[in-house]
C-alpha cells in the first residue's frame, strides 16, 4: 500500500473513532506493538511496560477529540504520549517531551513492531511443551523449577526444552532473511 | 550443546529477567539475541485484556461524542494528556478524564454555582442593611441629687433627721433651721398652736459650727414645691417625710437621710471641695435581644456610690429604660472601675448618678 494511501486509510479511522469511540478498537489493533515495543525498550519490567502502554491508549482515547490530522502517522501522536508519560514516570522536569516526528526512530520502532509479530506468529508454531515453557519463562517470568513442576520433568529436561526453543526461534528468523 | 553450556545460557535468562547484566557468551549470542526479543514480546493476553478495557471505556464515553477542537501545531506530536488531566478532566473540554461530561451536570452545577452566590452576596446585605453595632458610653457623671447641698464637714458626716406632721401633702421647700446641741422645738412650716406658752426657737439637733443658710421661711432644703405649705408626711414633729422632730426623710433631730441627729446621708457628693470620680474602666454595656429586636434606644440613669477604691455600690436605677436595658446597665456598672473622687487630697466615697446611652447605629 502506498503511504498516501496509508495515510488516508489512518485519517479515516482516526476521524471515524472521532465520531464514535468504539471505532478507536481499530486504531488500538494497528498500533499497539508499536506503542509496546517503544514502551518496553524503555523500561526495566513488564508489568511497567503494561503499564504504561495501558495508560498511553487510555489517553489517547480520552484525547482523540483533540487530536488533529497534520499529516503525521497517527502513531507518532501514541509514542508521543507514551515519551510524555516515561518522563513523568522518570520525574525529569522536562516540558519538552520527546518529539517522535523522526524519521528514523519511526521507522526503528515500525521494525521493532514487525519483529514482535513474526516473533508471535514463530511462538505459535513451536512444539507445545517448548512454547509453554518460553511463555511460562518469560511471559509469567516463573522459574524452572516452578516449570519442572508444572511440567512433571527434570530441571534439567526444562532447560533443555528452553535451548531447543530458542534455537528453533533462531533458526526461522534466519529462514526468514534468508 | 552439553549441560554446562545450557546452564549457562539458563543463567544469562535469569540475570535478563531480573534486569541484570549478563556475560556475552559467543557460543550463544544470537539466542541471547531471539531472549531479548522474546523479552519485549507483549502478552497475548495483555493484548486482549487491554483490548477489552479500551471498549469498556468507549462503551463510557459513547454518551458523549467526541468533539474535534483545533489542536495546536505540535500536537500531534507532543501529547496533551498527562496524569494530571487524567484525574481531573477539564471543564469545557471532553478532556482526557475518564469520566463523561454531561451539559445537564454543567448546568445544574452553575445554577447551585449562581445560587451560593446570591445567597452570599444577599447575605453581606442583609448584615449591612441590620447590624446593630451596641455603642453604649456613659453620658455624663453629675452630681447626685438626692443629697442636700450642705457645706461638706471636715470629717464624714453621718446622721440625718426627719419629721413632719402626717400631713397629705409633702413637705414644701424652705430653710432649714440652724444646729444647735440640744432642740426644744422642732422645726415647722405649718404651726399649728399660734399661741404657745413658751416660745423656743426651733433648731435640729447637730453640730452648731456648721452654718445652714440663714432664713426664716422653714421648709426642706430639697423638696421640690414651695407651695403650699406643708410640714410634710412624715410624724413626731418636724418638716418632711421622717420622722423625731428633724428636717428631711431620716429619723432623728438632724436633717438629712440619717438617723439621730446631724447632717446628711452619709456620703459626700461632687462640688464644694469633692472632686467627681472619673471612670478608668467602662466597658459597653451589651444590648438586650428584646431592645435589639425592637430597635430600641434611649438612656438609662443610675445612682450609684464610688468608694474609696473606685467600685461601686449601692446601684439603683433612678430613670428606666425597660426592655431588659436596666439591667444590662446594671451589669455593666458593676464592672466599671473608678478613680474615687478626691477631698482635700483623700480619696472619698461619693454619690454620683450615672446616664448610660443605649444607641443602634
Amino acid at each position: 500500500m502506498k503511504a498516501t494511501e496509508h495515510d488516508a486509510d489512518e485519517r479515516r479511522l482516526v476521524e471515524a473513532a472521532q465520531r464514535d469511540p468504539h471505532r478507536f478498537a481499530g486504531l488500538y489493533e494497528a498500533n499497539f506493538r508499536r506503542v509496546y515495543a517503544y514502551v518496553a525498550r524503555r523500561v526495566g519490567s513488564r508489568e511497567e511496560a503494561e503499564d504504561l502502554t495501558a495508560e498511553v491508549f487510555h489517553q489517547a482515547l480520552a484525547g482523540l477529540g483533540r487530536f488533529e490530522w497534520q499529516g503525521t502517522p497517527f502513531v507518532a501522536w501514541l509514542l508521543g504520549i507514551a515519551s510524555h508519560l516515561l518522563a513523568h514516570r522518570w520525574q525529569r522536569a522536562t516540558t519538552q517531551p520527546e518529539v517522535l516526528s523522526d524519521d528514523l526512530e519511526l521507522a526503528a520502532v515500525n521494525e521493532q513492531a514487525e519483529r514482535q509479530a513474526l516473533f508471535a506468529q514463530l511462538l505459535d508454531r513451536l512444539p507445545p511443551d517448548q512454547r509453554r515453557v518460553l511463555e511460562g519463562r518469560f511471559f509469567e517470568q516463573r522459574s524452572i523449577r516452578e516449570l519442572a513442576q508444572e511440567l512433571r520433568r527434570s530441571e534439567g529436561a526444562v532447560k533443555q526444552l528452553q535451548f531447543r526453543a530458542l534455537e528453533n526461534l533462531r533458526n526461522h528468523v534466519r529462514d526468514r532473511h534468508e | 550443546m552439553n549441560n554446562s553450556l545450557i546452564d549457562r545460557l539458563d543463567e544469562s535468562i535469569d540475570a535478563r529477567l531480573a534486569g541484570r547484566a549478563s556475560a556475552a557468551f559467543a557460543e550463544f549470542h544470537e539466542l541471547l539475541w531471539v531472549v531479548d526479543e522474546l523479552r519485549h514480546l507483549p502478552r497475548p493476553a495483555f493484548h486482549a485484556a487491554l483490548r477489552a478495557d479500551i471498549l469498556r471505556t468507549a462503551d463510557r464515553r459513547t454518551s458523549l461524542p467526541l468533539r474535534s477542537e483545533p489542536a495546536s501545531p505540535v500536537s500531534v506530536a507532543k501529547p496533551r494528556g498527562t496524569d494530571y488531566e487524567s484525574i481531573i478532566p477539564p471543564l469545557f473540554a471532553s478532556g482526557s478524564g475518564s469520566l463523561p461530561i454531561r451539559g445537564s451536570h454543567l448546568a445544574v452545577s452553575f445554577a447551585l454555582h449562581v445560587v451560593a452566590l446570591a445567597l452570599v452576596a444577599a447575605s453581606g446585605w442583609w448584615m449591612v442593611e441590620n447590624r446593630t453595632v451596641v455603642r453604649t458610653r456613659v453620658a455624663q457623671l453629675i452630681p447626685g441629687s438626692s443629697d442636700y447641698p450642705l457645706p461638706i464637714a471636715p470629717g464624714k458626716i453621718g446622721g440625718g433627721g426627719g419629721g413632719g406632721d402626717q400631713d397629705k401633702m409633702a413637705a414644701s421647700r424652705g430653710a432649714a433651721p440652724r444646729f444647735a446641741a440640744e432642740q426644744l422645738t422642732p422645726p415647722a412650716v405649718v404651726v399649728r398652736n399660734e399661741n404657745p406658752k413658751l416660745v423656743a426657737e426651733p433648731t435640729l439637733i447637730g453640730p452648731p459650727d456648721v452654718i445652714l443658710s440663714p432664713s426664716d421661711k422653714y421648709g426642706d432644703p430639697m423638696a421640690a414645691v414651695l407651695a403650699p405649705p406643708s410640714n410634710g408626711t412624715g410624724s413626731r414633729g418636724g418638716i418632711g417625710s421622717g420622722s423625731a422632730g428633724g428636717v428631711g426623710s431620716g429619723t432623728g433631730a438632724g436633717l438629712g437621710a440619717g438617723e439621730g441627729g446631724g447632717l446628711g446621708g452619709g456620703v459626700y457628693t461632687v462640688g464644694g471641695g469633692v472632686s467627681a470620680p472619673r471612670p478608668i474602666f467602662d466597658p459597653d454595656p451589651e444590648y438586650s435581644d428584646e431592645a435589639r429586636k425592637a430597635k430600641f434606644q434611649g438612656n438609662v440613669e443610675l445612682l450609684a456610690v464610688i468608694g474609696p477604691d473606685g467600685r461601686p455600690r449601692d446601684l439603683r436605677v433612678t430613670r428606666s429604660l425597660g426592655m431588659g436595658l436596666d439591667q444590662k446597665a446594671l451589669d455593666a456598672v458593676w464592672k466599671w472601675r473608678f478613680a474615687p473622687a478626691m477631698k482635700d487630697g483623700h480619696a472619698v466615697a461619693v454619690q454620683v448618678s450615672i446616664e448610660v446611652a443605649f444607641r443602634l447605629y
